[in-house]
């Protein structure tokens, strides 16, 4: 039998499609011919740079969004990264996998006293809700002066915890709010 | 590496572990268990969770008895010369002035000896029987070979290797680094835990330099800069501390904590304190005098500690009505859980904001809660992952990276930037309309220009937390126009003329554009030798990568290491040539350890709470009525609540346990439960132990067992593995087990419940941190 | 242009970035596990996890070791399991890259016969689709000049790749490195395979199908090509 590779190669060709790639379902491979370069799914991604959500170490990520949909279809680690030079362990390699997940709360939820289940709400009522509690509360539990006559001008009914896991600037404008309203009892991450 | 486990909880970083140890550098690992980091070290050493200080006192007296410290580094650049006071005392376990009642020290007895002009007196030439040296040497005596091995069941011959190989660091051209995490802060010695390996740095002269340092491997994204920005009560941003009662004005407020030091040659940092005090009291209240805004400014009661175990304490207690649990879940991260998820039922209200459903804000639905009789509001706010918006965070080695928003948020998900903007409007529209409202001034005029058409802004916040000018400033013959952002703190003004969120990001926004986004990997040949990458992100403070770098060179500004230049002075030209110097200064007129205020690093440190010097206590629940170094069994000034019973020889609960994570979950497995990529990987709560305990107690490796103990019980996959072993301490077998704290009862379905279900809520007597890397339990089949 | 991995397992330390980053970039779902009493899951390769890290604790010369062996189809430089597949368009080896691609059409092939002549036992079957799967090598990545999702994700070089010929050099350099404080270390096939293995200790410590000579030796090339002619004969006939 003479046959060499290559015609051994077009023989077993199959003529479908090159796109293999479109959607996000279980992505086995080509049914393309090898003589054809395989898409890439990301080709056509806007690209932007973050940093993983996870351990601190810093690494940097490259995320891939869809134009049309806005959704991401792929996180890679960033080569260029001095850090981590593109590499991620299990968490940041999973990364899209937090983000585009169907188990997320896509809406605020509100729990009534006694009640066994979770009702969805709008935001605005979520704000005027919570802003009412957080005044009554306040009003109530408000320390102008301490047992020994000193101002102290502190809410002793409201107690805080976290966040490690939001932005530098979220925080410091989180903390300007809870001590705003008199908040001495803030804590978060960093403290266990 | 000690108190971490690098490969396993900051995989990336053995990127870089893994390229030294290429490069020649030895690798030593101290754990309680053989892990996938000791797995790649020349060296691994185990000790019995809890003995630390026993190690590491050891190695200190191991230099000191050797004479491996770096001498000319020691005597020039620490307080190693300093004399201490003649009140001063160390006596069985107690330091002197320690109060019974109050288990608290009168830190007085403490002080060092002082001259005319209240700087310590010193002896150079180490030979006062009180200087510093002499009493730290005296100290550490006990801490012989044998003692140690005795309380950590570490092996003489192991300790031995470790010892020697890390005091072989001690020389001009050597460095030593030390990577450290939760293993050593979650205890209730925690802070002594750290404050011994930065005494070894200091003996060996590995502060500063290239390749040292004491190097905490922080655990969240953005941990570093929420304790930058001060989420916690005792500080305010840029580490300016919580004002209490008796402080009654600014000017009272920063006297008290604006050092002085009459020393010339310390530059006491710290002393431009009310230039930071007042540029952020500009930043919160622009329209008000900074007299006026302080006055807004909540206060502590004194000696009152509002932390985390007090919080919850009095939250069990009812003390709160409203509780905010801002991207957390304390139902499975708070040592002692339950009391945690018992004390949410005391609540009338909570605002949960979170990317999913978790055991905190659904707390009311958790094992053992009948809904029907909980009356907490749960107010669950959606907010978007970090890939969904734009924003900073700060990493381990202080880099600020800047971030950008890639999808959309998911759904009606939002920015939790865009939650507190939004929320502080709606709260300041109800003030502003009751007329009868308790106090309204600080939230009618706290500053809150953070949106740009009414959206949320991260660059405008950031460039609050740079800092602006208010007026027209003339520094040097430069004036800076009204508007435009400070260059660096260096120009903060204590007279309100400028603001400034938080001193130290000062520098980091700037007309320079935002530092932080920084990507110029480009680095001079001396810089690479290093991998400084100054122009990488932006590093505070003012972009100087390795902090203290002055000690990288010896007096005269030679580097100690001419291969490794950190710094080096430039004599012509009067300046210092590679990382941003730690302070300009010529090498002659400053020491280099700038914020300590008199200028010299602490062998001796008389400002913590449980003493100047780390001394060996047992965590506080131990497996053992005794320890060699001296009748004190625990550290006295512990953290604790005397109404709970904590385990101590108690035969219903023998083993040490320990608690600790995996590569492939993430602290509480909030986010990593509701993946199943990740899932797949570590699918259910496991406990590790040895093939010796589990003979002991007939288990079979993958069976399901329970742990238990005084506060609780929770069953785990049994992994008998070969990587525990049991420890001979005082004489008799102790064994350990270990346990995640990934994993949580609402997802998934078979995975297990929370490891904080059984540790303690005791804790460090300066941070507070709860001690859960040591406590007792049971391990028995189910 | 014929591609290859060097597999550096000096330096793995189980992080589980590349089981994760090949599912990621396929989107292949995760698997239902349940703790068997150790840290690897899953178990076993299968069609939808085409790469697994197994983890072993050995004590070898009386000293205590913890391997981990990320396993991944080998791309065999003449892979029999594409010399010997009945159905043209099943399994394809790419001529640029060398790496073997199975097709949709290998739902055609008879199972058995794919699974006994890979000496790694690397193929494993879709039961509902009868779709065999394995690792492609991320082909389409790197015809794109990307690296293969689980090279890019390796933090500390254990996963390494390139051209065939440079990852042969790179593991017989560091073999000999290797063999100066770890006398017994080998490499995986070197000759056979495209993604070569460095084991420090007895590859039959790591995993039983670590190496194809110990156990399922490769077959003769007469072997495969009478196995092949088969169908071809069929066509030209």
């Amino acid at each position: 039998m003479k046959c060499d590779r290559r015609q051994f190669l077009k023989l077993t060709a199959v003529t479908t499609a090159a796109t293999a790639f479109g959607g996000l379902g279980f992505n086995f491979g080509p049914t393309a011919a090898m003589a054809e370069k395989l898409a890439l799914k990301t080709s056509e991604a806007k690209e932007t740079t973050t940093i993983c959500c996870y351990c601190s170490v810093g690494c940097g990520l490259i995320v891939f969004t869809d134009k049309k949909t806005n959704r991401a279809i792929n996180v890679d680690g960033d080569p260029d990264h001095p850090i981590n030079q593109g590499a991620l362990c299990a968490k940041g390699a999973s990364s899209w996998q937090l983000t585009e997940n169907d188990r997320r709360v896509l809406k605020p939820m509100y729990r009534a006293p006694n009640s066994s289940k979770w009702e969805e709400k709008s935001w605005d009522w979520m704000y005027t809700e919570i802003a009412k509690r957080v005044k009554a509360t306040r009003d109530k539990t408000f320390v102008l002066k301490n047992e020994k006559g000193l101002e102290v001008n502190r809410c002793d009914g409201i107690a805080s915890v976290g966040s490690a896991a939001i932005d530098n600037e979220e925080c410091w404008v989180y903390q300007a709010f809870l001590r705003s309203l008199g908040l001495f009892y803030i804590e978060h991450q960093a403290r266990i | 590496m000690m108190g971490s486990n690098p490969a396993e909880n900051h995989p990336i970083s053995f990127k870089w572990i893994t390229k030294a140890k290429e490069n020649g550098g030895v690798l030593i690992h101290v754990d309680p268990r053989f892990t996938r980091t000791s797995a790649k070290c020349d060296i691994y050493a185990p000790l019995r969770s809890g003995s630390d200080i026993a190690i590491l006192g050891g190695l200190i007296k191991y230099i000191i008895d050797n004479n491996l410290y770096f001498k000319d580094y020691v005597i020039n650049y620490t307080n190693a010369a300093h004399i201490v006071g003649e009140k001063y005392k160390f006596e069985d376990g107690l330091f002197s002035g320690f109060d019974a009642t109050t288990k608290k020290y009168d830190k007085s007895t403490w002080a060092f000896e002082l001259d005319a002009d209240g700087n310590a007196k010193t002896d150079p030439t180490l030979q006062n029987p009180r200087c510093v040296f002499n009493i730290m040497k005296a100290h550490y005596e006990r801490y012989d070979l044998k003692k140690v091995v005795e309380i950590s069941g570490t092996p003489e011959d192991k300790l031995l290797e470790v010892y020697k190989a890390y005091a072989a660091t001690g020389k001009p051209d050597k460095a030593g680094t030390i990577c450290y995490a939760m293993g050593w802060t979650q205890h209730t010695v925690g802070v002594q835990n750290i404050r011994t390996m930065c005494m070894i740095q200091l003996l060996l002269g590995n502060m500063g330099i290239a390749g040292g340092g004491v190097n905490a491997m922080r655990g969240e994204s953005n941990v570093q800069g929420s304790t930058d920005q001060a989420l916690l009560f005792h500080i305010l941003p840029g580490y300016l501390k919580s004002p209490v009662a008796t402080d009654v004005s600014l000017e009272e407020y920063n006297k008290k904590y604006t050092p002085v030091c009459k020393d010339p040659k310390s530059a006491n940092w710290w002393g431009n304190y009310p230039k930071y005090s007042t540029s952020l009291l500009k930043a919160m209240y622009p329209t008000a005098e900074p007299a006026q805004s302080y006055t807004w400014l909540p206060k502590g009661e004194v000696g009152k500690n509002y932390s985390w175990l007090p919080l919850f304490e009095n939250m069990y207690k009812g003390d709160f009505k409203g509780f905010f649990a801002w991207g957390m879940n304390p139902a499975c991260s708070g040592a002692n859980a339950q009391k945690n998820r018992e004390a949410f039922a005391k609540l009338d209200w909570m605002v949960n904001v979170n990317l999913f459903d978790n055991e905190t804000g659904s707390f009311w639905r958790g094992p053992g809660m009948d809904p029907k009789k909980i009356k907490t509001e749960v107010f669950f706010l959606p907010c978007c992952t970090a890939i969904e918006k734009e924003g900073s965070v700060v990493n381990s080695g202080r880099w600020m990276q800047w971030r950008y928003a890639g999808p959309k948020p998911m759904g009606q998900t939002k920015p939790d930037g865009d939650i507190i903007y939004e929320l502080f409007l709606k709260i300041r529209e109800l003030y502003a309309k009751d007329p009868k409202a308790v106090f309204p001034e600080p939230i009618k005029n706290l500053g809150w220009d953070i949106a740009t058409n009414h959206v949320y802004d991260p660059h405008k916040a950031a460039k609050i937390l740079n800092g602006y000018f208010l007026k027209d400033v003339t520094i040097k013959d430069v004036t800076y126009k009204a508007g435009s952002l400070v260059p660096s703190f260096a120009m903060l003004q204590a007279d309100g003329s400028t603001s400034s969120g938080c001193w130290i990001y000062s520098g980091s926004y700037t007309d320079k554009g935002n530092m932080s986004a920084r990507r110029d990997s480009k680095q001079t040949p001396e810089q690479a030798k290093i991998g400084l990458f100054p122009s990488w992100s932006w590093s505070w403070p003012v972009n100087r990568r390795i902090i203290y770098n002055r000690a990288s060179c010896d007096p005269t500004g030679k580097p100690w290491n001419p291969e490794k230049v950190v710094v080096s002075w430039n004599e012509a030209d009067k300046k210092w040539v590679g990382d941003v110097p730690d302070g300009p200064w010529a090498p002659t007129e400053k020491y280099p350890f700038i914020m300590k205020t008199d200028g010299r690093a602490a062998l001796y440190g008389p400002g913590l709470n449980d003493g100047p010097f780390p001394e060996y206590y047992e965590p506080l629940e131990c497996p053992v009525p005794q320890h060699p170094f001296s009748k004190q069994l625990n550290n006295p000034t512990a953290l604790q609540f005397a109404h709970e019973t904590k385990s101590v020889c108690d035969p219903r609960y023998p083993f040490v346990c320990t608690t600790y994570r995996v590569t492939e979950h993430w602290q509480t497995g909030l986010m990593t439960r509701y993946q199943d990529w990740l899932v797949e990987t570590e699918p259910q709560m496991f406990v590790e132990m040895s093939e010796e305990l589990a003979k002991l107690r007939a288990i079979k490796n993958g069976e399901k067992v329970i742990v238990e103990n005084v506060r609780g019980s929770l069953w785990a996959i049994a992994i008998v593995t070969k990587r525990f072993k049991p420890f001979t301490v005082m004489g008799q077998t102790v064994h350990q087990v270990g346990i995640p704290w990934h994993f949580g009862w609402i997802t998934p379905k078979d995975g297990g419940d929370s490891a904080n279900l059984l540790t303690p809520s005791v804790g460090d007597p300066n941070t507070g941190i709860p001690e859960t890397k040591a406590f007792m339990a049971n391990v028995r089949k189910a | 242009m014929a591609k290859g991995f060097f597999i550096d397992l000096t330096k793995c330390t189980a992080c589980r970035g590349c089981q994760v980053a090949c599912k990621q970039w396929k989107k292949l779902p995760g698997e239902k596990t349940q703790n068997w009493g150790s840290h690897q899951n899953p178990k076993d390769l299968s069609y939808i996890t085409l790469k697994v890290v197994h983890f072993q604790e050995v004590v070898v010369d009386n000293k205590l070791d913890y391997i981990f062996f990320p396993e991944q189809c080998r791309h065999c430089v003449s892979a029999p399991c594409a010399m010997q597949a009945a159905k043209p368009g099943a399994i394809i080896q790419d001529e640029a890259t060398g790496a073997v691609i199975y097709t949709e059409k290998t739902a055609e092939l008879k199972f058995q016969d794919v699974a006994d002549s890979c000496p790694y036992k690397i193929p494993r079957m879709d039961a509902k689709t009868k779709r065999i799967s394995k690792c492609d090598m991320c082909l389409d990545r790197v015809q794109n000049n990307k690296l293969p999702a689980c090279v890019l994700t390796c933090p500390t070089g254990a996963m390494n790749f390139g051209e065939l010929e440079a990852m042969s050099a790179m593991a017989k350099k560091r073999l000999e490195e290797v063999k100066k404080t770890t006398p017994k270390a080998v490499l995986g096939d070197p000759d056979d395979v495209r993604v070569i293995y460095l084991f420090p200790v007895d590859p039959k410590l790591y995993h039983q199908n670590a190496v194809a000579s110990l156990e399922a030796p490769l077959m003769t090339r007469k072997q495969l090509l009478a196995k092949a002619a088969t169908p071809l004969r069929r066509l030209f006939s």
